[in-house]
């Protein structure tokens, strides 16, 4: 965009030089033209006034005079042809068949030289024929000077108008590239980000007006995490009270009437299974919060997420061995990111707990870590069913649950914290099917090895 | 053995120490960060329990740190509402033994504050055992009844981290931290499975079983079977 304003500009700017400079070359050459034009009409007009009623006047001798009198002599030129055409005087070698009543540019043979001239012709009374001209030398030197003069002005100035435009185009797109920083950041979660106001200009307002509206959004979004949280946690506090509760009159009545009214035993036991299984739900909500608020980012350590996924095989290989399935790990090289193990084990772990539950007539469960460019690459492959396509962009959603899995235990989360992790780490979760079953992606970006841990 | 508890709370405080005290504790209750510090000071204490938000916006982790300046090095399990991760390695970092996040199961406390107490220096001993299993630390060997027990790496670790721990309950949040050195919560059985895994490797083909589910809490290897 602002390549194409700059280059529409220095075009126009261009175009402009090059108007001035046609108007100024013609209009200096055409008014130089013109004072020739009337000289010479004005000797032709003079000669012919003066001889045209007097034939035998001295205009043979008026010509050698004037062209011998070293007064413009060598710029002045004149010729007087009898009626039957020969020549009586002046500086021409022949008659220039063009010349007529209006002023011409013609070359002409004068004193052996072959010049341009500006000729007028006068016919006499007595059929003589008068012609006198002009000679052009010092309109072409001025040409050339006023030529030369626009060209080297037409080059600075088309200098001026590249470079200036190169100039503003890198101003205008530093100011650009600075907002456009700002709205990755802020886009990639950091709301606390702003744009700094350099200056009032339009650039500046722009800057205040978008972190006016960041101001407002994050204020709102301060809001809404603010409310999810307090209710999370609010409803946690007394509900482990009522738990704890539940839990104390069943200690206490089980030491003092044993085997007594075991239908409220039973139903209190049943109570706070349920209730633990709320606490763990609010426990996860506020785990999704915890980590969209991007805390934890000062506690990243350098982790081998190859490690990661070995270890998470083997605390998972008894659950597959128990449902007849296998987990591969297929990497056997570190693979480094920066990042919170006990996060990113818990993400790996989420994983093969759906693929373990979606994918169980699968078989076989493929696990690999591998550096790709700057990204790193997490992957885990099953051979289940998938997940159906318009579902994908739904299933990291809270609480949101694939139709045909509504029968199988679950909270809706799982994903939603996979989700949550690796944005937190900069990366992408990518979920597609594949002919064999599902593949899940973790992009993450690669950390250099210097980077100290 | 004496446990202090420092928590503002007072249904809390009654709950944790009626527990402690029908473990077999002696426990006494505390309100503020002030006379908690004293009391912890004293040195009569076997273990700490610390809540963190405490009366007058004090910090817990403020009464721990004055505690390990004075040299007193009893465990501390720090017990809180805050339970963001980098809240648990702050408190960690602070020297707290243990840190266990609000809502909490009792048996969860209890079984932790067990580990505490016990704990001694860690002794480079070359066998373990318990009855009749022999776990062999130097040749990486499990026999039960002289009979060789194939185990991988990680269910050796395992049995290991059992067998240490003795006649104590050992939550599955536990294992999960001290074998497999992983703090989150798990959404499914998998300690569960592991576990059963291991019972069908040392328990199934043997008349005495060892390895115990407790109810509630978690698992315990013994040769008796209490409740």
């Amino acid at each position: 965009m602002v390549a194409r304003l700059v280059l529409g500009y220095g075009l126009l700017v261009g175009i402009s030089i090059a108007l001035i400079s046609l108007v100024f070359y013609f209009g200096t050459i055409v008014v130089l033209q013109n004072q020739i034009d009337a000289r010479i009409a004005k000797i032709a007009n003079r000669e012919w006034q003066t001889y045209d009623a007097r034939p035998n006047a001295d205009l043979v001798a008026e010509i050698g005079q004037q062209l011998t009198d070293n007064f413009n002599s060598d710029t002045e030129i004149y010729l007087l042809l009898s009626a039957s055409g020969q020549i009586l005087a002046g500086n021409l070698q022949r008659w220039p068949v063009f010349a007529g009543n209006r002023p011409v540019t013609a070359r002409v043979i004068r004193d052996g030289q072959n010049v341009t001239a500006r000729l007028v012709k006068r016919t006499l009374g007595d059929g003589r024929q008068l012609i006198v001209g002009w000679e052009l030398s010092e309109v072409d030197q001025i040409r050339q000077l006023v030529g030369n003069a626009l060209l080297l002005g037409g080059f600075l100035a088309a200098l001026v108008v590249i470079v200036g435009a190169a100039v503003f185009r890198r101003q205008v797109e530093n100011r650009i590239a600075e907002i456009r920083h700002a709205a990755q950041d802020i886009g990639a979660g950091d709301l606390s980000r702003r744009i700094r106001v350099a200056g009032q200009d339009e650039f500046g307002l722009l800057s205040l007006d978008i972190n006016r509206m960041l101001d407002q959004i994050e204020h709102l979004m301060d809001g809404v995490r603010h409310v999810s949280n307090a209710i999370a946690h609010d409803l946690r506090t007394p509900l482990g009270r009522v738990r704890n509760r539940l839990d104390a009159a069943l200690r206490t009545q089980g030491d003092q009437a044993r085997g007594e009214s075991l239908v409220v035993q039973t139903a209190a036991v049943a109570a706070i299974a349920d209730i633990d299984h709320l606490i763990l739900v609010f426990d996860r909500l506020l785990q999704i919060a915890e980590v969209e608020s991007g805390v934890h980012t000062q506690t990243f350590q350098r982790v081998d997420l190859d490690r990661i996924l070995h270890d998470m095989a083997e605390l998972y290989d008894a659950s597959a061995e128990a449902l007849a399935m296998r987990i591969e790990v297929e990497s056997v090289l570190p693979v480094l990111v920066r990042g919170d193990r006990n996060l990113l084990a818990n993400a790996v772990a989420s994983l093969l707990d759906n693929a373990l539950k979606y994918a169980s007539d699968g078989g076989l469960i493929r696990l690999r870590a591998f550096n790709q460019g700057e990204q790193v690459w997490l992957e885990i492959e099953d051979h289940g069913p998938g997940i159906p396509e318009e579902d994908l962009p739904k299933v990291t959603t809270r609480f949101y649950r694939v139709d045909r899995s509504r029968h199988l235990p679950g909270n809706g989360l799982g994903l939603s914290i996979v989700s949550a992790i690796v944005k937190m780490h900069g990366g992408t979760l990518i979920l597609h099917n594949t002919p064999s079953g599902l593949l899940v992606r973790l992009v993450l970006p690669a950390t250099s090895g210097a980077q100290p841990s | 053995m004496r446990c202090l508890v420092i928590e503002d709370e007072q249904e809390t405080a009654r709950y944790i120490c009626d527990g402690l005290n029908a473990a077999g504790y002696e426990s006494m209750a505390c309100d503020n960060a002030l006379d908690g510090e004293t009391l912890a000071l004293s040195r009569v204490w076997d273990v700490v329990v610390l809540d963190r938000l405490l009366p007058g916006k004090q910090d817990g982790l403020d009464v721990l740190h004055a505690m390990r300046q004075s040299g007193v090095h009893i465990p501390v399990l720090v017990l809180s509402a805050l339970g963001r991760i980098d809240e648990r390695v702050h408190g960690l970092r602070a020297g707290a033994d243990d840190y266990l996040t609000k809502p909490f199961a009792l048996e969860e406390l209890l079984a932790r504050l067990d580990v505490l107490v016990r704990r001694q220096q860690p002794v480079p001993v070359a066998r373990l055992q318990v009855a009749d299993l022999i776990l062999d630390l130097a040749a990486q060997r499990v026999t039960r009844s002289g009979r060789l027990i194939t185990l991988q790496p990680r269910e050796f670790q395992l049995l290991e981290y059992l067998m240490r721990h003795e006649n104590q309950v050992v939550t599955r949040n536990m294992l999960l931290e001290s074998v497999w050195d992983y703090h989150f919560d798990p959404q499914t059985n998998v300690i569960d499975v592991q576990i059963s895994r291991l019972r069908n490797k040392i328990d199934r083909d043997f008349s005495v079983a060892l390895i115990h589910t407790v109810r509630g809490a978690g698992y315990r290897l013994s040769v008796e079977t209490l409740s």
